[in-house]
């Protein structure tokens, strides 16, 4: 890997960076980038709370007919 | 990976105790399993059928396969974990029946895919290239940055729904249930690495649609 990366690079390791799934050297090159760009930190910053937000989303609803059916299909089950 | 299949986790207590409960013919309790797997089952079959029907059938399916199978579960994968196998089992089937390619086959078109547009960059002909034309915005301070807001989340949720079905799958999994990488590895079949890239792929777009929004 090269001695420092640019910030088009930093925004396609963010993920990497984020999972702890960075080799020990190209995460010391992606932090020492960080220090010093303010754009690369708000990114990173904006990528912290893209995940943030996501996290806030509700977990989707059973539809109702099918509520029924599969509560209709436990009632079997414990009858056998 | 047997290290990672050493970490894959055992039935926790909650899960064994649900697991009683259910065995007992506890209705409740098997509600509120189903509710609270039941989105990331339709993501996860979506991923193998066509339509959102036939996905809504694989995962119906699934749980009649679980409850014929659920005495003689005995709790040395997590019970999501062994939700989602069966899940994927009669997915593939169902997929195999309508013809429909690996899912995660197109994953190498999908890495191609920057996660901010070039144009952002500087050129090979400025200063500095590969670095900001103009910097991203600061959103932890701006005071009009409303996360919270319905709004906000109503554009994450779109640009989620808007995703290829195999990222929508992971970014689900991922951030929207906190199910862990290992987690969505065994579910979907897909190695760590390339898990990575359809989270970063995703994450990347529903970052630039709140940039869009927020900034716009």
């Amino acid at each position: 890997m090269a001695e420092h990366v640019t910030c088009q690079e930093v925004v396609e390791l963010v993920t990497d960076y984020l999972e702890h799934a960075l080799p020990a050297d190209e995460a010391a090159l992606f932090e020492q980038h960080i220090n010093f760009c303010d754009g690369c930190e708000w990114y990173l910053e904006q990528m912290r709370t893209t995940v943030a937000a996501v996290g806030r989303i509700e977990e989707e609803d059973v539809p109702p007919e099918t509520r029924e059916k599969l509560l209709a299909a436990f009632r079997d089950w414990k009858r056998a | 990976m047997t290290h990672l299949g050493a970490q894959r986790s055992k039935a926790s207590a909650d899960e064994l105790e649900l697991l009683t409960r259910l065995r007992a013919g506890d209705e409740q309790a098997f509600e509120a399993l189903v509710a609270r797997h039941y989105g990331t089952m339709m993501a996860v079959a979506q991923t193998y059928v066509k339509t959102r029907a036939v996905a809504e059938e694989v995962v119906q399916e699934a749980w009649l396969g679980l409850l014929q199978s659920l005495d003689r579960f005995e709790g040395r994968s997590s019970l999501k974990t062994w939700i989602l196998a069966i899940l994927v089992n009669k997915a593939k089937t169902r997929g195999v029946r309508e013809a429909r390619s690996v899912p995660f086959a197109s994953l190498a078109q999908e890495q191609d895919e920057p996660a901010v547009e070039p144009d952002r960059f500087r050129g090979p002909q400025d200063g500095f290239p590969g670095h900001w034309r103009a910097y991203p915005g600061k959103w932890g301070t701006a005071p009009d940055v409303a996360l919270e807001d319905r709004e906000t989340l109503g554009v994450a949720l779109r640009a989620i729904a808007a995703l290829p079905p195999t990222q929508q799958t992971v970014i689900r999994m991922r951030d929207v249930e906190g199910y862990s990488s290992d987690e969505v590895c065994a579910a979907l079949e897909v190695s760590a690495a390339n898990q990575r890239v359809l989270l970063h792929r995703a994450r990347s777009r529903v970052r630039a649609a709140l940039e869009a929004h927020l900034d716009g």
